[in-house]
């Protein structure tokens, strides 16, 4: 008989182990403290506990205690072992004591039922018997995890070679219980963190040579863009002075900067241009006005641009960027006639520092103008085709850099 | 009378199989390490050997392998933990009959221990 005072002190036990061990992913521990306190505390000569090891598909134990316990290193049972049949297939249980099995109970009704039971099941329970007998088993407590059988308890007999009541059984049937739960839970929570590294690392590797494909992509274009400037004769420019002041005044604006929003703004500074290699040279670096065939031809490089850089999935934006930078403020631009916000800012930005850059540059039908005159236009022309914002940002951080580097050398300052 | 035994450095382990094969109606001898091993294959000459590969001092392949050079006759069974894909071919390579890795199942141990003695008692 179990006294109350013994129950209290189990969940007691329980409670203060499985809250630190469950935690540390150790439920062996959990259950190797329980088998111990069966084999301290009640009067149970020896007990184990075996686990279902999904995979393998075997019974193993993690703990046996006692004098006259199984070796736990050395027995496993298979899934045909008679002792785990009893509880896996249903054809005994109507005739079995309750849903554990006692080797006393299980002789009685032998004795009972040799007459009037089917001579395979007593053949079936014989068996069984005799497994118990060997092992010295008393009683087998089965432990289920929704309807799968997880775990067994093992019993030796009592110490007083007493039966076990029903209270003591009830209370075997409790710990089983826990313990199967126990192990179900971190069982589960390992698979859970296995699977969930696995599949991060899977992530992982996708991301690195999604970013390196993207990567060398990018470098594509940007040597691409190179052959731009170098093959339009009128841009001798430098494509890093222009990443240069188009970054200057997005930060001057207080734009996003952070992480990929810089990369897309210098990706669009930089490859705004890059459509220009699908236009003939003819028309690219021709000397006088363009017909208005030729500025046709012309104004197809904002869509050649965006074409090109389909498969930079990464900067879908680059691409609208690169396909509006020559879009007006006021809707007058093309290729789709988009207003004010519609284009994208950092489209705005590309307009006005190219706008800029095409003013101060010398080209085959203007020299190059001053500064000055450039900003003067750039902000006769904001609101119409500029945005005055951008405008207003572009100037002051461009006015400030040539004061910084001295008023006499404005004119070289204009680094494009 | 069918005659076994158990080699094992874990005595719990021995006396467990000595009391399981007993029941089974065989004559069943211990030994806790290589040289026991080979002792008790001399004095009771066994028909069957259940024998540890990881024992202090002299391990379960030396002892295999004199079991075999001395007594060819007797069945070898391994039975260990240790499970290397190369630790088998050499249990197998030396003569082994046998080689079950731990925890076992005992219905299987048995059925595989009766066989070898019928096989021996088969040839005579």
């Amino acid at each position: 008989m179990i006294s109350s005072k013994s129950r209290v002190d189990y969940q007691q036990v329980v409670r203060s182990i499985s809250q630190s061990m469950v935690r540390l992913h150790r439920p062996e521990r959990l259950l190797k403290l329980i088998l111990r306190y069966l084999d301290r505390d009640m009067q149970v000569s020896h007990a184990g506990m075996m686990i279902f090891k999904e995979g393998r598909e075997h019974f193993i134990f993690v703990g046996s205690r006692g004098k006259g316990r199984i070796p736990a290193s050395l027995v496993k049972f298979e899934k045909n072992h008679p002792l785990v049949t009893w509880f896996s297939s249903t054809k005994n249980k109507k005739n079995s004591v309750g849903d554990y099995l006692s080797y006393q109970g299980l002789q009685r009704n032998l004795l009972e039922g040799m007459k009037s039971l089917p001579s395979s099941i007593i053949s079936d329970w014989e068996k069984t018997a005799s497994v118990m007998r060997t092992l010295k088993i008393e009683l087998v407590i089965p432990a289920y995890f929704k309807k799968d059988l997880t775990g067994l308890l093992l019993i030796g007999p009592k110490k007083s070679a007493k039966a076990y009541d029903a209270d003591e059984i009830g209370f075997f049937e409790i710990i089983t219980k826990d313990c199967a739960i126990v192990v179900k839970t971190t069982d589960y929570q390992r698979e859970l963190h296995e699977k969930n590294e696995q599949l991060q690392n899977h992530l992982r590797e996708i991301e690195a040579l999604r970013q390196k494909e993207q990567k060398t992509y990018y470098e594509i274009m940007r040597s691409l863009a190179s052959e731009v400037y170098a093959k339009d004769v009128y841009t001798f420019g430098h494509i890093g002075q222009v990443d240069r002041l188009g970054y200057m005044t997005a930060k001057e604006m207080g734009l996003d900067l952070s992480g990929r929003r810089k990369d897309i703004l210098s990706a669009g500074l930089i490859l705004h241009d890059v459509g220009k290699i699908g236009i003939p040279d003819h028309i690219l670096n021709k000397a006088g006005r363009l017909t208005e065939e030729e500025w046709a031809v012309m104004k197809t490089h904002v869509d050649k641009g965006a074409k090109i850089l389909e498969p930079l999935s990464d900067f879908r934006e680059v691409r609208e960027i690169v396909r509006s930078h020559h879009e007006n403020y006021d809707g007058s631009g093309y290729p789709r006639g988009l207003k004010g916000e519609e284009i994208p800012i950092e489209a705005r930005i590309v307009a006005v520092v190219d706008a800029f850059h095409a003013m101060v540059s010398t080209r085959c039908y203007s020299k190059g103008r001053s500064p000055e005159f450039a900003f003067d236009e750039l902000k006769r022309c904001a609101g119409k085709q500029f945005d005055p914002r951008v405008v207003e940002a572009f100037v002051s951080a461009m006015s400030r850099e040539m004061r910084k580097r001295g008023v006499g050398q404005m004119a070289e300052a204009a680094p494009i | 009378m069918k005659k076994l035994l158990v080699v094992d450095d874990e005595e719990e382990i021995c006396d467990f199989l000595k009391a399981f094969f007993e029941e089974r109606e065989f004559d069943v001898h211990t030994a806790h390490s290589g040289a026991q091993a080979l002792d008790s294959v001399k004095s009771a000459s066994p028909q069957v050997v259940l024998l540890d590969v990881h024992m202090p001092g002299m391990d379960g392949m030396s002892v295999l392998r004199q079991i075999k050079q001395g007594y060819p006759g007797v069945k070898v069974i391994m039975v260990t933990a240790i499970e290397t894909q190369e630790k088998i071919e050499e249990a197998m390579r030396l003569g082994a009959d046998n080689y079950i890795t731990k925890p076992l199942s005992l219905e299987y141990l048995e059925k595989d221990v009766q066989e070898k003695i019928s096989l021996l008692t088969g040839k005579k």
